[in-house]
């Protein structure tokens, strides 16, 4: 017979009070405002903004403003399809050249292999500004200046991918599967790639995921290599915004909504895996 | 077709048009009528994109309009950057990577053409352009400009790396009804006598200020929707309003790059001093240029004066469209003044360097100059082609938006005296911190004046160098 | 693995210690049945990318860092010059100081705010857990951009909405834009916002990760709460907290696009209240086209967060072995 635990056993602290989820509440408005927010200033009218008390329920502007948005910069559509392209490729690079440094880092034995391992945590430690400006000439030399080419090329390993995937695979593949695998005759590509991959799939969409959504939000390089108003990514389209008269607010707002609605609408799809994934890596660390 | 049968004259007039069709990108006669490249991407298909960077409102839409019913086979590409520093940034790192990314026209402004000047490397010498059709280059039209603007586009080494684009000019744009309410002479004449000295501005100022915090006047300023707080908007623009009144500022003549002078010359602190009485005073409202709030001052008469270039109209009228004859203009203190101005440039790794020549000749052409002075709903810039100067077009219209100003001919009064100032090559640099040490004391951050301006000194020594 | 000798000094092993790996093999984690080798073929991708867009334009930076270099002009060698001026630049130590200030307004909040939201979370009778841990990511899938934005607006002096709170308990508005300190925390409550949840969450994983009988022993020896929280949880976050304070530090020394944003303008703001150490680099390097001084900045910024990151590491692994 199995012993019930009868309920008012458990510890008194094991409740969960209104005080819990006051908090969890409040985090959620907090977390959540700015959002409404963007909304309310998107869709009312500019001065709307500049009022005692403020506005706090959407206005009627919405689509005008988005239409102002558009006629400030026509390219916008463009720019935000741009970046999906971009961020797609970086995603899937990433991805595949994390995947197999960190699988050697993590399940393969070789020389230096432990100085090799702190260099690339160390490089995580560089400011990136550091090496711009050298970057932008070496990417002009190579002829991608001006092209969307200039985010992909730099960005496609990172060390930080790297590092993840490894701590990923090391919790996620017991070394025994492995032994068997080889025991067995299969080769280290095998191994790999019919008992890692599949394993590590899920982690790996993830990642995919994190840095689908970095080259999203990137702002700094690609206002510095793009220029052509067809060639642009999403920040810099929002950024473009501003070159206004002065500081519009409900058109920055607009565009800086219109720039964040996909990524909620991908967060809806996929968030939870984002949490898992965040978890994850995280148990480890 | 019977070649026979055709006169001489009928085979010159075909020979000329395919000639003429012929130049357009070898098109047929049928395309060149059809075509459309307002929305080509790149070259091709008989297009020619040129890249126009800018900032500001150095573009003018209409132009932009007019010139591709000229060329339909050039499409303009619009390249706005955000600001002035960001398109500066722009042009120094292509220039350092060999001229990659460069556009076919790019604008510099005139607080960094003393850096240009010292690299004209790179841009395209305009002597030795010349426009497709009546074969002109830059020594050509030199005679058009007014003499100091067209030297704001001429390199150390004399090369002509810049065509001018407007001048600025400076006068005063205040709010005539906040003066009539406050019972202050409020006629443009008497207005500009009343200030025709910095000193009298600001006692002026100072006296506005007193009499808008009178309840007398309270109900009148409630019926006319306005809330005032101070006189000007900020008396920072003072600073750069009196020191290029002068004739020198931060550099001189000296071989390739100029000396500095901006540790000797007394002007720079005769400025400084004379914006901090203006400060101390009390006649600004502290609100800064082009921000949010600046906008909200203007539609809620929170100020009601602008040290205004030419330019600056056009940003009253567009973020303050309500307040429309309302305002009138002014002389400025010391007769005349200058702010801003642009040279259009063809960087040195252009693609299009012809079809950028051609553009530029024609858009700053003394016609279209003019044009850009006259359309108001994104126009009132002040040209630099000096024959416009006693064009009736330009001094005989008055402005209904500036309470019927003959805006024109004002302007065109304050530039005939002003002298050209040498630039060098590092004038942004210190303006800006000249400009800080005044924030610094103004926002009271710093209550001794002497030692912001020693601190702004030995910041130019290191950040400027 | 054997154990590894056991000086008289230490204390037992804790069930927290990782054993020390043996010295020789280069990976003790490693399937040695695997061919080693294949490992090199697999990190070269890797290497080879970084060394040309990541090490060599450092190297790069580095080397010009010796000169005073103007991209298009003179580039003078003038050897440890750069840092000699950078020593009594007050402008660096001003970002310095504002670099810190900021970083330590953002990063203690944020870690007492995650820690007692992921001890919120770890409530087994939560309902809706997987909604509010959802939740806690949508602050940090923005743009730094968009974010700035909001939070510009939402600050601002006459019309934002946190100064129209204020002003309504009778206070008078606050410049978080102008002066110094509230724009420091105007900053500091956008890296919190950003970043509470996702460490709540890496604080959550760490907190499962700890075995429940511990809690169990714990209070049938009669442990309150607190005591539990503090002998048995936090010691089990002990590697979370200094991983996400080290991590937390390299990106929040390098603090660049919320001041940037705010402040509008690469020289940090009229008392350069938002200088922060990489804009400094970056005006250094684009406004005052001075590459070699905005290199030498980028060595000391580097300087720093490592010196740094290594105290985080140090003074983590004390506290959190003096609370045993």
């Amino acid at each position: 017979m199995t012993t019930l635990v009868k309920p008012n056993k458990k510890p008194r602290w094991q409740k969960v009070g209104i005080g819990s989820y006051f908090v969890l509440v409040m985090f959620t408005v907090l977390s959540i405002f700015p959002f409404y927010w963007m909304f309310i200033v998107a869709s009312n009218a500019s001065d709307a903004v500049s009022k005692i008390p403020p506005t706090l329920i959407p206005g009627d502007r919405f689509f005008t403003v988005i239409s102002n948005v558009y006629e400030a910069a026509p390219t916008f559509n463009q720019s935000l399809l741009n970046t999906v392209y971009v961020g797609t490729v970086v995603a899937v690079a990433q991805v595949f050249f994390s995947a197999i440094a960190g699988f050697a880092f993590a399940k393969l034995n070789f020389k230096g292999q432990r100085y090799l391992v702190l260099f690339v945590i160390g490089t995580m430690m560089l400011p990136s500004q550091l090496g711009i400006i050298p970057l932008f000439i070496l990417v002009g030399k190579i002829g991608l200046l001006n092209q969307l080419g200039a985010l992909i090329v730099p960005a496609l390993v990172t060390a930080f991918g790297v590092f993840w995937m490894r701590q990923i695979i090391d919790a996620q593949i017991p070394n025994e599967l492995l032994e068997a695998a080889s025991i067995d005759g299969a080769g280290v590509f095998r191994v790999y790639w019919s008992i890692v991959l599949p394993i590590i799939a899920q982690s790996s969409f993830v990642l995919g995921l994190f840095s689908f959504l970095a080259t999203w939000n990137d702002y700094l390089w690609p206002l510095l290599v793009l220029r052509d108003p067809d060639n642009l990514t999403a920040q810099v389209a929002v950024n473009q915004l501003k070159s206004h008269y002065a500081i519009d607010y409900s058109l920055n707002m607009g565009g800086a909504f219109l720039s964040t609605v996909p990524l909620l609408i991908l967060f809806v799809l996929v968030g939870r895996r984002l949490v898992r994934g965040v978890m994850d890596g995280a148990v480890k660390g | 077709m019977n070649f026979k049968k055709l006169s001489i004259k009928t085979l010159t007039l075909l020979v000329g048009a395919s000639l003429a069709f012929g130049s357009l990108g070898g098109l047929s006669p049928a395309q060149a009528l059809t075509i459309n490249c307002k929305d080509a991407k790149d070259d091709g298909n008989g297009c020619t994109v040129v890249k126009f960077a800018y900032f500001g409102d150095i573009l003018n839409p209409t132009l932009i309009v007019e010139y591709r019913k000229l060329h339909p086979e050039i499409k303009i590409e619009e390249q706005k950057a955000t600001e002035l520093d960001a398109l500066q940034t722009r042009l120094v790192t292509e220039c350092s990577s060999g001229g990659v990314g460069n556009a076919d026209v790019a604008a510099i402004e005139v607080q960094y053409t003393g850096y240009w000047k010292t690299k004209s490397q790179c841009f395209v010498d305009l002597r030795t352009m010349k426009t497709t059709v009546g074969k002109k280059s830059a020594t050509d039209i030199k005679k058009d400009y007014l003499d100091w603007r067209w030297a704001q586009g001429v390199a150390h080494d004399n090369k002509v790396i810049g065509i001018p684009t407007d001048v600025g000019g400076l006068e005063v744009a205040y709010r005539w009804d906040m003066f009539k309410i406050v019972g202050m002479p409020y006629k443009r004449d008497e207005v500009s006598k009343s200030w025709n000295t910095w000193d009298k501005f600001i006692s002026v100022g100072k006296e506005y200020a007193k009499r808008i915090a009178l309840p007398k006047y309270k109900s009148a300023f409630t019926k006319a929707k306005t809330s005032p707080k101070g006189f000007m908007d900020n008396v920072g623009s003072i600073y750069a309003a009196y020191l290029n009144q002068g004739t020198a500022k931060y550099y001189k003549k000296d071989g390739a790059k100029g000396a500095t002078i901006y540790k000797t010359n007394t002007a720079i602190r005769k400025a400084f001093d004379l914006t901090l009485k203006a400060d101390a005073n009390g006649i600004g409202t502290r609100i800064g240029q082009f921000s949010s709030d600046w906008r909200a001052g203007m539609l809620n008469g929170t100020f009601a004066v602008i040290l205004s270039p030419a330019w600056m109209l056009e940003y009253i009228r567009t973020l303050a469209p309500d307040t429309s004859g309302k305002w009138d203009i002014a002389t400025i203190p010391g007769g005349g003044g200058n702010q801003g101005g642009s040279q259009l440039t063809i960087p040195a790794g252009a693609q299009h360097k012809q079809e950028a020549w051609d553009f530029i000749t024609w858009y700053l052409a003394p016609d279209q100059q003019l044009k850009m002075f006259t359309d108001k709903t994104f126009g009132g810039i002040f040209p630099s082609t000096k024959a416009l100067y006693t064009n009736k077009k330009l001094t005989g219209e008055a402005d209904e938006f500036f309470n019927g100003a003959y805006v024109g001919k004002i302007y065109a009064d304050g530039i005939k005296n002003l002298k050209p100032i040498y630039e060098g090559i590092k004038d942004r640099c210190i303006d800006q911190e000249f400009g800080n040490a005044l924030s610094l004391v103004i926002n009271k951050k710093q209550k001794d004046a002497g030692k912001a301006f020693t601190g702004a000194i030995s910041a130019i020594d290191r950040k400027c160098r | 693995m054997t154990q590894p000798a056991v000086s008289a000094k230490r204390k037992a092993p804790s069930p927290w210690k990782q054993p020390k790996p043996l010295k020789k093999q280069n990976n003790p984690n490693a399937v040695l049945s695997l061919n080693g080798k294949w490992g090199y073929l697999f990190i070269a991708p890797f290497f080879v990318m970084f060394l040309i867009f990541g090490l060599a334009p450092i190297i790069y930076s580095v080397y010009i860092a010796f000169f005073n270099w103007d991209p298009l002009g003179t580039q003078d060698f003038i050897g440890l010059e750069n840092f000699q001026i950078l020593m009594e630049d007050p402008d660096f130590w001003l970002a310095m100081s504002n670099t810190f200030e900021i970083w330590l307004l953002s990063t203690i909040p944020m870690l007492l705010m995650s820690i007692g939201l992921a001890t919120v979370l770890h409530r087994q009778f939560l309902k809706g857990s997987t909604f509010w841990r959802t939740i806690l990511l949508v602050p940090n899938i923005t743009s730094v951009l968009a974010v700035a934005i909001v939070f510009g607006q939402l600050f601002g002096r006459d019309f934002g909405m946190i100064n129209v709170v204020i002003g309504a308990f009778g206070f008078p508005h606050v410049d978080f834009i102008e002066e110094s300190f509230p724009s420091h925390i105007a900053i500091a409550t956008m890296i919190i916002w950003r970043w509470t949840g996702y460490n709540a969450l890496i604080f959550l994983a760490a907190m499962l990760a700890i075995p429940g009988e511990l809690y169990e022993s714990a209070s049938l020896d009669g442990a309150s709460k607190f005591k539990q929280f503090f002998y048995v949880t936090l010691p089990g976050l002990r590697n979370t907290i200094t991983f996400v304070l080290v991590v937390g530090t390299i990106g929040g020394l390098q603090v660049f696009a919320e001041p940037l944003t705010l402040g509008s303008s690469f020289s940090g703001g009229d008392a350069g209240q938002f200088k922060t150490l990489t804009l400094y680099l970056y005006d250094r390097a684009f406004i005052g086209s001075q590459w070699g001084y905005a290199a030498a900045i980028g060595i000391m910024i580097t300087v720093v967060v490592i010196i740094v990151s290594i105290i985080n590491f140090f003074l983590t692994k004390r506290i959190s072995s003096d609370t045993k």
